[in-house]
């Protein structure tokens, strides 16, 4: 198995299956922005879910502005918008939206041939971090909307050779 | 005779999530965190279903799962995947486990409902019931 023949569109896949996540969690939408131009983020969360196994390994990220992610926890958490809201109560949805779509993006995976699992999710909140990808290793951003709010999915991918 | 529901997954949001969903009806709700509380609370209260999500640390859902039928015990207790991976295959793992069915993630709360209602026999709150009165909630 290689890259060719566990060919998928992540950029399309993600796309439609990130405004899924959030029309049907959340009952909200969002569009996807094709100038492509990334926020910038005074206060960062973004929630990481990693995938691997024999033919493919990385990671998939969801970053967001720390107001952006309080106010799609309320969303979740169906709590008045202005209600101030726990760490605790944001990391868990944030991580719970980014293991939504991890997990679709590894049954994409691996209905294409390419087996992995994916690990339990992260939080990482800053003020001035950025996430680099290393050598050899595929970088999709997709950029997004909701309200005139930006925020972004990321994926870091790496097919492994292997005969 | 209240329903009794144990639900476990990792994630507060998503047990919150089914509490609220469950909240009309005539049930009564546990809640784990993992897999390994989850069996300590399904061999204590013996529940009539079990909500159990799949990728969880310490104890995962496919291994208390496996661990349910190993138990004459608990072994007939229906049980509804609640996973974010819909690929065939693991669509295919999890039947073969023997669950009662499964749900994938996301979700809309009608069809939690539509699958638990499925497994047992969901009754609504009686209408003299206080509405806002939530169904009792037992954490581990």
């Amino acid at each position: 198995m290689n890259a060719q023949t566990c060919s998928l569109d992540i950029r399309h896949y993600l796309g439609a299956h990130l405004v899924d996540v959030f029309q049907t969690m959340l009952s909200i939408n969002v569009t996807a922005v094709t100038d492509g131009r990334p926020p910038t983020f005074a206060e960062r969360v973004s929630g990481s879910v990693g995938f691997g196994g024999d033919q493919v390994t990385g990671a998939v990220y969801l970053n967001l502005s720390a107001m952006l992610a309080s106010q799609i926890a309320a969303a979740m958490l169906r709590l008045p918008p202005d209600e101030t809201i726990g760490e605790t109560e944001v990391n868990d949805v944030i991580g719970e939206c980014t293991n939504m779509l991890a997990g679709g993006l590894k049954s994409a995976l691996c209905d294409k041939g390419c087996d992995c699992a994916v690990s339990t999710p992260a939080i990482i909140r800053g003020t001035s971090f950025v996430i680099e990808s290393l050598p050899d290793v595929q970088r999709e951003l997709l950029v997004f909307d909701y309200n005139g709010v930006r925020f972004t999915v990321e994926v870091h991918i790496k097919f492994n050779q292997t005969n | 005779m209240p329903i009794k529901i144990l639900s476990v997954d990792d994630s507060r949001t998503i047990r919150l999530i089914v509490g609220r969903s469950l909240r009309p009806y005539d049930c009564v709700l546990w809640e784990a965190a993992n897999g390994e509380e989850g069996l300590a609370v399904a061999v204590r209260e013996k529940p009539d279903l079990i909500l159990l999500d799949v990728t969880m640390p310490v104890m995962d859902g496919v291994t208390m799962l496996a661990r349910l039928k190993e138990d004459p015990a608990l072994k007939a207790i229906p049980v509804v995947m609640l996973t974010a991976e819909s690929g065939r295959d693991n669509v295919i793992t999890i039947a073969r486990l023997g669950v009662c069915d499964y749900l994938i993630k996301p979700f809309k709360e009608e069809q939690l409902i539509d699958k638990v209602g499925r497994a047992v026999q969901l009754q609504k709150k009686e209408a003299a019931a206080p509405v806002a009165a939530p169904a009792p909630v037992v954490c581990f």
